[in-house]
């Protein structure tokens, strides 16, 4: 193991990783013994067990591979509600789950999408711990 | 080594009741001891399933309920899985038995999920997913498992109505189980018409919330049958975690819960097709399809035929009946006690106290206890009175 000396700038901590998201910039965890893409990147290898992980950009496009319509939402989005919720499968071979921003009856299996992101809104901002208040919110586009 | 047995069994009333989660616990024991010397007098040690602070403002709950129970200066714990909490506690009752460590552990667990109302337990319950990515984009437990059946009709041959068979099969087994927190049939288009939680989800397909607790006696052969009680073999004990994140995962093939299950059956010296009644974590209806699968019961993309008869299932079925109990969807699903409920249906079934919803000659059982979503964390039980192979 050599993960010593990771701190809030490495990608590999949910700070590092969201600070570069804000930038635009997607990073995923490359596993340098069997290739396995982690989202988000993450000090081990999930498939094999190793440490040696490394962060790379990864292409905001992808498939839907999964979706879902929420009626019944948490408290804190349940102005939001009904929205769309997807798996979605990226060009690198990740996968991420998030919001679409399209009616769940316009979304299929298969349709291509691209990761985008924005601010938190403010009944986001209400319910976000402190060390979240500043991580951006990504979502899916239709392409 | 000792094998440890089920010596007893008991349950307080399941859905929205006026007692706390203490309280339901004392009934649960009552019924468990009802007969028995007080617990102070045999147990060793106590492990309580259970979900969420957030219901009661409460934590320790294994001090809590071992005082409860008349118990001082025991070992006890809390075990937190989510849903599968139940069945963990009831692992660790398995491995100390085993172990040589006690002569009598006491499995139980409690969730007293009315206390918020419905969006409290939306609330409480989305804590079980990741929380960078996937509760900041508002997911629940609904839909987490809306996107696992969204691909699994897309891959299989499944119908929405084959889901709605499945929580309409559950119902009419729950109508025959006093316990149950909805003992009442249901037809195909209640389900279909039923409100949409997370398409393709609606009602009808998910569990209900609601509170309960259940204890479970976990013994040495030798003291069950020092206090003259029917016994059931708790022969196998299986667990795996799997991913947080749901994205990540192969979402039709729940491989931590085909871990869980073949490791039970391997402790057991059985195969799937030994299992006589399985009562899985159906709870929400495509569960039911995918665990058949993953516990060898059904072939790849059959396991939604859980509903019909075995002579109607595609070939390579096992005459198995799932969810005689009614499952999490109708027998009720009071989070932390859910797995400890599975334990006791499989031992009311195997000692012939089933009542009008026996399952006629079963003798073998596989429990199946998920938390989180889906495979997150799976334990697998093998209980039996066969004999030993
Ligand atoms: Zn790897």
């Amino acid at each position: 193991m050599t993960d010593g000396g990771l701190d809030a700038t490495d990608p590999r901590t949910l700070p590092g990783f969201f600070d570069a998201l804000a930038d635009g910039d997607l990073l995923g965890g490359v596993c340098a013994d069997c290739g396995q893409v982690l989202l988000p990147p993450r000090p081990a290898c999930y498939a094999c067990g190793s440490h040696d992980v490394d962060v790379e950009p990864q292409s905001r496009e992808g498939r839907v591979f999964s979706y879902t319509e929420i009626h019944a939402a948490p408290p804190a989005f349940a102005a939001d509600a009904p929205y769309t919720v997807a798996v979605v499968e990226l060009a690198d071979g990740g996968r991420l789950l998030g919001r679409v921003t399209a009616d769940a009856a316009d979304v299929a299996i298969g349709d291509p999408v691209e990761l985008t992101v924005r601010e938190p809104t403010a009944a986001e901002r209400e319910v976000a711990l402190e060390y979240e208040t500043g991580w951006p919110v990504h979502v899916f586009e239709p392409r | 080594m000792p094998e440890p047995v089920i010596a007893s069994v008991g349950a307080s009333p399941l859905g929205r009741t006026d007692l706390p989660g203490r309280d339901l616990f004392s009934v649960a024991l009552a019924e468990a001891f009802d007969g028995l010397p007080d617990p102070a007098d045999i147990v060793e040690a106590v492990y309580v399933g259970n979900q969420s602070e957030s219901y009661e403002h409460q934590i320790m709950h294994g001090t809590l309920l071992a005082e409860w129970a008349g118990l001082r200066h025991v070992p006890a714990e809390r075990v937190e899985g989510c849903a599968a909490a139940g069945a963990l506690a009831l692992r660790h009752a398995v491995k100390d038995v085993r172990n040589g460590d006690h002569e009598a552990v006491l499995a139980c667990g409690v969730e007293k999920m009315s206390s918020a109302g419905t969006s409290g337990a939306t609330d409480a319950l989305s804590a079980a997913f990741d929380r960078a990515i996937e509760q900041r984009s508002g997911v629940t437990a609904p839909s987490q498992y809306a996107l696992l059946a969204r691909r699994y009709l897309h891959e299989t041959d499944a119908t929405e109505a084959d889901l709605a068979e499945i929580a309409v099969k559950n119902h009419a087994n729950a109508a025959r189980n006093p316990r149950a927190q909805f003992p009442k049939e249901i037809d195909v288009t209640t389900v279909l018409e039923s409100d949409p939680v997370a398409s393709p989800l609606k009602l009808y397909d998910c569990a209900p919330v609601g509170d309960g607790a259940a204890a479970v006696l976990v013994t040495t052969p030798e003291l069950a049958a020092d206090l003259d009680r029917p016994q059931v073999r708790i022969a196998g004990s299986g667990a795996s975690a799997n991913n947080i994140a749901v994205a990540e995962r192969d979402m039709t093939t729940i491989a931590g819960a085909r871990i869980a299950a073949e490791t039970a059956y391997e402790e057991a010296g059985i195969g799937a097709e030994d299992v006589d009644i399985a009562e899985v974590h159906d709870a929400f209806t495509v569960c039911e399809a995918l665990l058949a699968e993953a516990a060898g019961f059904a072939p790849a993309g059959t396991g939604y035929q859980s509903y019909r008869a075995p002579a109607e299932r595609a070939d390579g079925w096992t005459n198995v009946q799932l969810s005689p109990s009614g499952g999490l969807k109708a027998r009720g699903h009071p989070i932390g006690a859910t797995g400890l409920l599975q334990a006791l249906e499989a031992y009311e079934q195997l000692t012939g106290a089933a009542g009008d919803r026996a399952v006629e000659g079963a003798e073998t059982a596989l429990l199946l206890n998920e938390g989180g979503v889906a495979d997150a964390v799976t334990v697998g039980h093998v209980v039996t009175t066969a004999e030993a192979p």
